[in-house]
């Protein structure tokens, strides 16, 4: 009987830690476009180097992934990124025609709440801060490198001398803070997925003087991306 | 829950409309089936389907719906006053974006 009782207390305590197993889904992915228009004279406008045709995908477009936790009936917190890439080559410098890449990444750590409007149609509400990275990588020839960067980092504006070593890696980095705020609205296909369009403003606190190269502070390119609108469509997958 | 999983393993033993991942759908909803179960439990309802039982599985995924729409239909707590933030946010951003005039020098 004694153990009888144990087993029972047992099997118990384990479904009762299985409860939150089991229960509604919590965890959701995303992945998606965003869409939004900045201004990047320093490479638009540059006089001495000539970048890659800016274009839509270049420009307006942004990769978009997330992931959230529902942590509450009618909230969810995550992590969503917008990414903006440019690739190009043939960029001529001093000794090298180099390639270019350059990404801004702007990493939000969304507070969404939500409520059902339809038993289909979600309608939901997004406050979140921005880390934000950009960065500019270019291969330059060995041995020859200090004096490509040099002129590459003159053409956004700043002393012909900003650098006087480097490494092995060739990319420069700029970190900022932001905000952003969206309404959005959610339409559920089923009730794991569903098709997520937002829209809002990006507000960004980026300053040209704020570029690092291996530690030494550099001018970078001259971009607006703050009080920015935009938008974003993405699918969602809830996972459990 | 090891029950439930043991349970699983047995498919070709029992009747699909009283498999237990059926069993768990009805009662917790789809989203609490473990996702390496999903494609076990889409074949499950097909089957209960040409078994005849097309009115239980309508039920699981209706009850699905109303269990997803009833916990978020109406918002809680705190919840309306972050909405309520981030909606005078955006707009107070975009009436700026259509009004504001930019101050003539």
């Amino acid at each position: 009987m004694k153990i009888q009782i144990y087993v029972t207390a047992i099997l118990v305590l384990l479904l009762g830690s299985a409860a939150p197993i089991v229960g509604q889904p919590k965890l959701s992915v995303d992945i998606g476009l965003g869409f939004y228009e900045p201004t990047l004279t320093g490479f638009d406008e540059n006089d001495i180097i000539q970048f890659p045709t800016k274009s839509i995908i270049n420009r307006n477009l942004l990769l978009n992934w997330g992931i959230y936790y529902e942590f509450f009936h009618n909230a969810r917190i995550g992590y969503n990124s917008f990414t903006s890439y440019e690739i190009g080559k043939n960029i001529l410098l001093v000794n090298s025609e180099a390639a270019i890449r350059r990404s801004l990444i702007y990493r939000m750590f969304p507070i969404e709440t939500f409520f059902r409007w339809r038993p289909r149609i979600e309608l939901n509400f997004t406050l979140t801060p921005i880390w934000g990275r950009g960065r500019i990588e270019i291969d330059t020839t060995p041995g020859e490198k200090v004096e490509d960067w040099n002129y590459f980092l003159s053409s956004f504006g700043g002393s012909p001398d900003q650098v006087s070593d480097m490494g092995a890696t060739d990319v420069m980095i700029n970190d900022w803070i932001g905000y952003s705020s969206m309404l959005g609205f959610r339409y559920y296909f089923n009730t794991r997925m569903a098709l997520d369009i937002k829209g809002g403003f990006l507000n960004n606190s980026y300053k040209d003087d704020g570029w690092r190269v291996q530690r030494q502070k550099v001018s970078g390119p001259k971009m607006k991306i703050d009080d920015l609108p935009i938008f974003s469509i993405k699918f969602v997958y809830g996972i459990r | 829950m090891g029950a439930h999983l043991n349970a699983s393993n047995n498919v070709g033993e029992q009747m699909p409309c009283d498999h237990p991942l059926l069993e768990l759908a009805e009662l917790e909803g789809i989203k609490a089936i473990p996702i390496k179960d999903i494609f076990k439990l889409k074949k499950l309802m097909k089957e209960c389907e040409n078994d005849g039982g097309e009115k239980r599985v309508d039920k699981i995924y209706e009850k699905d719906w109303n269990r997803d729409y009833n916990s978020a239909r109406r918002m809680s707590s705190w919840t309306s006053t972050h909405a309520m933030c981030v909606f005078v946010s955006f707009a107070y951003y975009f009436a700026g974006k259509m009004f504001a005039t930019v101050p003539s020098s």
